[in-house]
């Protein structure tokens, strides 16, 4: 699909997850797998507008790219934020996880929603910008 | 779609109707539902989420919200809570600290 750009904002939000359901259907993936992926870009754009553009101070835009790569959906998220490989943060445990709600503390939990259902994950910094990639297996 | 949370009051319950997508956009609308429902310090909090159609975690961030402000004697309800959005509160533990139902009993 042509690559769409959109500001860093939460109004994205819902025109990035849009992106994502047509690539997903494009390339045939399941209903399930479309959803996953949907909540996956939405936290890790919801993540990048927050942290890398938002506490940094930054404007700019994220831009979304959607292909398919022998049996996978490739989702790519460019942005110019802040440098912030999602991999390296720290997660909430299974400890933390069995809390009740009053004890929780908010942090971490979108990447982990998120991160044991994506098939394949890459961060790239290349320069300024920071490119997180998603694949997903089409079964 | 876009987000609503529609407050009722109903005796000593507060129910908060959450429709279309809740994601960080739209969690603010969520949050102020909830704090206008503490302020009439209801006995439960009862949300039915039968036409949520996506959460993201910005929900369950309202949801810690909720039982902070509202304190440990206000039991939650999550009524209708269907296929993925049901899972992301099964995966994330959510499903111990609040009651899930399919349907609501007075």
């Amino acid at each position: 699909m042509e690559p769409l750009t959109l500001p860093a904002s939460f109004d994205s939000l819902s025109p990035l997850r849009q992106y994502v359901v047509d690539a997903a259907r494009d390339a045939g993936l399941s209903k399930e797998a479309t959803y996953k992926l949907k909540l996956i870009i939405d936290e890790i754009a919801t993540n990048i507008i927050s942290y890398g553009y938002g506490e940094s101070g930054l404007l700019g835009d994220i831009t979304i790219d959607g292909e398919v790569i022998d049996n996978k959906l490739r989702i790519t998220l460019q942005d110019t934020g802040a440098e912030f490989d999602l991999s390296k943060r720290e997660l909430p445990d299974e400890d933390e996880l069995s809390k009740p709600l009053e004890e929780r503390d908010v942090g971490g939990l979108g990447i982990f929603l998120t991160m044991r259902d994506v098939d394949i994950f890459e961060y790239k910094r290349i320069g300024n910008r920071n490119y997180n990639i998603f694949e997903m297996y089409i079964k | 779609m876009a987000f609503s949370a529609t407050l009722e009051e109903t005796g000593g319950d507060a129910r908060i109707f959450l429709k279309g997508e809740l994601d960080a956009g739209s969690a603010p609308q969520f949050k102020d539902a909830i704090e206008q429902a503490a302020a009439k310090n209801p006995k439960r909090l009862v949300l039915f989420m039968n036409e949520l159609d996506f959460m993201a975690s910005a929900g369950l961030r309202i949801l810690i919200f909720a039982k902070q402000k509202m304190g440990q004697g206000v039991d939650i309800y999550v009524i209708g809570s269907k296929g993925p959005v049901l899972n992301t509160l099964e995966m994330s533990g959510f499903h111990r600290s609040v009651y899930v139902q399919d349907t609501f009993t007075e």
